[in-house]
């Protein structure tokens, strides 16, 4: 994708930073350099004979550290790229996508506060409405429906058939259902509410969709 | 030669059994259906579908990988002819000419031709493996570490040549990688480096985890800030099988393309990524009428086709003789190896034949497969290419997270997928590539180890680089490559490669 737009010039210099993007990876790779020997100031360099734990990633760190000066030398020597566009929105919901499926599947304590595990049950809903909200084009309805289908297909898939060893459900959900119940039964009748749930939003909504998704398709855009 | 056709026998054997056949018809399947969606390339679809194989034995998993490759791979190809999205880099080339043939209504014969020719390539692909595979198992005996980390250097010498854009940024993701490498504890002094006391990062970090949150996360953030027109074919797909003048045109690129790609795959340093570009730029160079690629010219998606998929399979020969992987993809298949307790190298032909031949045999069956599946399901293919990013992201995003939790049980796992993502995301922006980065944390520890074995060997003489033959003259290609690189004028033709 990225390769297919060579057609746009590189901007003629602007002030004395004539390639920004060369500007911001050098200091991202002298940062990254400097991070590395801070972390190793401590260990042993060695010799050559007997290596010490230190060797080569320092060596590394001079390397990386180089290769970022470079850049940022070249930064104001020759013209380059600008920086590309950025968007807060897309990494901002997606890393929260990811931190609340992380912190939901299993239960994880920060200190005093304790979030009990709620299996794929939970994280997976979670993952996909929140996450789903990275584009502006979001619609909490398609949402909603995506993740009460998808769930329990992965909860079956991954849970029941390949018997993989992840939370599916909270322990609590088991008292809901008839005591002699197995694991296996409970996970699959829960599957099927949802996929049950599912069907009903994508029924009892329909009549709004029609409206909104048809000037959307047309855009063509993703 | 009646060694070769014991040992293809035997591996025909194991592939054919039918739960073996059943493997890897699902992992072509599974592989092909993530694989077809936009956005979605083989290493992050086998990342993702690793778990599925948790369960299966051995030589069962590594073929239902090998077949999720395979089908990811072509895919790939079908996204690139039918909406001009190049999963990965070696399918650029076959979207040029293969969407402008779907453009005119032969969606249908340029997506027969591929699976044709692939499967041809793939037929070529696995005898060379077969016959190559004992003699160069056997040069692996007389590597020592020092040639084995000359071989490890000039591999990536070889990333760096063939990566995209700048080739200082190129340097400085190998060294990046390497050095995310040594994160963890030292294997020689048991002391941590790096973890920032973390007891997970113990071990290092694990690469599946690196893998997807590159090339998982940080593609859909991407994708997300490109609202670009993602042009389905709206024309019919026509009919699927190339006639005799299509047939006429095609067999010589596709030839060329298997024999152009079958050599370059087996070069360490991912040099699969070259076949399809040498092989376009050959086709054009031998036509009658240059001017007809880009336009829609059967022998365009023919000849790259067939390099790439030559070129995927023959990638497995580094790795199952000198345990050496060649790609970002091969050090996955590392990983699922070592989960399954195989540690690959020369040693798997010798202890395990019936896994090291078998696999070899159901790349064979894989190649098959593709043909059959994909040729009665394009129109299931179309239709799944049609549903809008915006239901797309958050699907792959959820398998991402279970995928990478059910490997190690651990929710840190599936945090540092979105760290390394968003430390992905801003080297794209800052117009890194990420792909040499993988490849130097992969051969990085094996380097660390090698490096240190060969200096204990020669008392801490650097020389001994030099001094022994074959590492010498590793080392001197790796040089000369670098130099011809750095060259002004290859350097613009290089860069004339990559754009067209």
């Amino acid at each position: 994708m990225s390769v297919l737009h060579e057609g746009s010039e590189p901007p003629r210099h602007r002030g004395t930073v004539r390639a920004p993007q060369s500007l911001a990876g050098g200091l991202f790779l002298i940062a990254l350099a400097a991070l590395a020997l801070w972390l190793t100031r401590d260990l042993s360099q060695g010799t050559l004979n007997a290596m010490g734990p230190a060797m080569l990633p320092r060596w590394l760190a001079v390397g990386v550290g180089l290769s970022g000066l470079a850049l940022l030398a070249f930064a104001f020597l020759k013209d380059g790229d600008r920086l590309e566009r950025w968007s807060l929105r897309g990494p901002v919901f997606v890393i929260g996508a990811i931190l609340a499926f992380a912190v939901t599947i299993r239960g994880y304590a920060f200190g005093p506060l304790v979030i009990p595990g709620l299996g794929m049950l939970v994280a997976g809903p979670l993952a996909i409405i929140l996450g789903g909200f990275a584009t502006p084009e979001a619609r909490l309805r398609d949402l909603v429906i995506l993740a009460l289908s998808l769930t329990p297909f992965c909860m079956v898939l991954f849970g029941d058939l390949l018997n993989l060893p992840i939370p599916v459900f909270p322990q609590a959900l088991t008292g809901l259902f008839p005591a002699d119940w197995s694991q296996k039964a409970v996970l699959r009748a829960t599957a099927a509410i949802m996929a049950v749930a599912a069907v009903l939003v994508f029924l009892t909504t329909r009549g709004r969709r029609r409206a909104s998704i048809d000037i959307a398709d047309h855009s063509g855009r993703i | 030669m009646g060694d070769l056709v014991s040992n293809l026998s035997l591996g025909f054997g194991v592939a054919l059994s039918l739960q073996n056949l059943g493997l890897a018809f699902l992992g072509c399947l599974v592989g092909t259906l993530i694989g077809v969606l936009p956005g979605v390339g083989p290493i992050a679809t086998i990342a993702m579908l690793l778990p599925i194989t948790f369960g299966l034995d051995p030589v069962g998993a590594l073929i239902m990988l090998a077949g999720i490759y395979y089908g990811a791979q072509y895919g790939g190809s079908t996204t690139a002819i039918l909406v001009n999205i190049p999963g990965e880099a070696t399918s650029v080339v076959t979207a040029l000419d293969g969407h402008e043939m779907a453009k005119q209504g032969r969606a249908g014969v340029a997506l027969g031709i591929a699976a044709i020719g692939s499967f041809f390539a793939g037929t070529v692909a696995t005898l060379v493996i077969a016959a190559l595979g004992a003699p160069l198992t056997g040069l692996a005996l007389i590597f020592g570490p020092t040639e084995y980390f000359s071989l490890m250097v000039m591999g990536l010498v070889f990333a760096v040549v063939l990566a995209r854009g700048s080739i200082l940024k190129a340097v400085a993701m190998i060294l990046v990688g390497v050095l995310l490498s040594t994160v963890g504890t030292d294997l020689e002094t048991g002391e941590e480096r790096m973890t920032f006391g973390l007891p997970f990062l113990a071990d290092g970090i694990d690469f599946a985890v690196l893998a997807m949150g590159i090339f998982g996360i940080a593609e859909i953030m991407r994708n997300l800030d490109h609202t670009e027109h993602r042009d389905v074919v709206r024309q019919a797909i026509g009919r699927l099988l190339p006639n005799k003048e299509d047939f006429k045109q095609s067999y010589k690129p596709v030839l060329r393309g298997t024999f152009i790609g079958a050599v370059l795959g087996i070069l360490p340093g991912n040099g699969a990524v070259l076949g399809p570009f040498a092989t376009y730029t050959l086709e054009k160079k031998l036509a009658k009428d240059p001017r007809r690629f880009g336009r829609g010219a059967i022998e365009g998606v023919a000849g790259p086709e067939s390099a790439n998929n030559a070129g995927a399979q023959t990638s497995f020969i580094p790795l199952l003789t000198l345990g050496i992987p060649p790609n970002a993809v091969m050090a996955l298949m590392v990983g699922a190896m070592t989960i399954h307790g195989i540690i690959p190298g020369p040693q798997v032909m010798t202890k395990n034949p019936t896994l090291f031949w078998g696999m070899i045999a159901s790349m064979w069956v894989g190649n098959l497969m593709l043909l059959v599946i994909n040729l009665p399901m394009i129109g299931l293919w179309v239709r799944l290419l049609k549903v809008p990013y915006r239901l797309l992201f958050p699907a792959i995003l959820m398998f991402c997270c279970i995928g990478i939790y059910s490997i190690n049980s651990l929710p840190t796992d599936v945090m540092f997928i979105g760290l390394f993502g968003l430390c992905g995301y801003m080297l794209i922006k800052f117009g890194f590539e990420p792909a040499p980065m993988l490849l130097g944390f992969v051969l990085g520890r094996l380097m660390e180890e090698n490096l240190r074995r060969a200096l204990i060997i020669s008392r801490g003489s650097l020389e001994t680089f030099i001094e022994r033959p074959i590492s010498a003259g590793l080392l001197a290609v790796a040089a000369i490559l670098l130099v011809i690189a750095l060259l002004p004028s290859i350097r613009k033709g290089r860069d004339e490669v990559f754009t067209e």
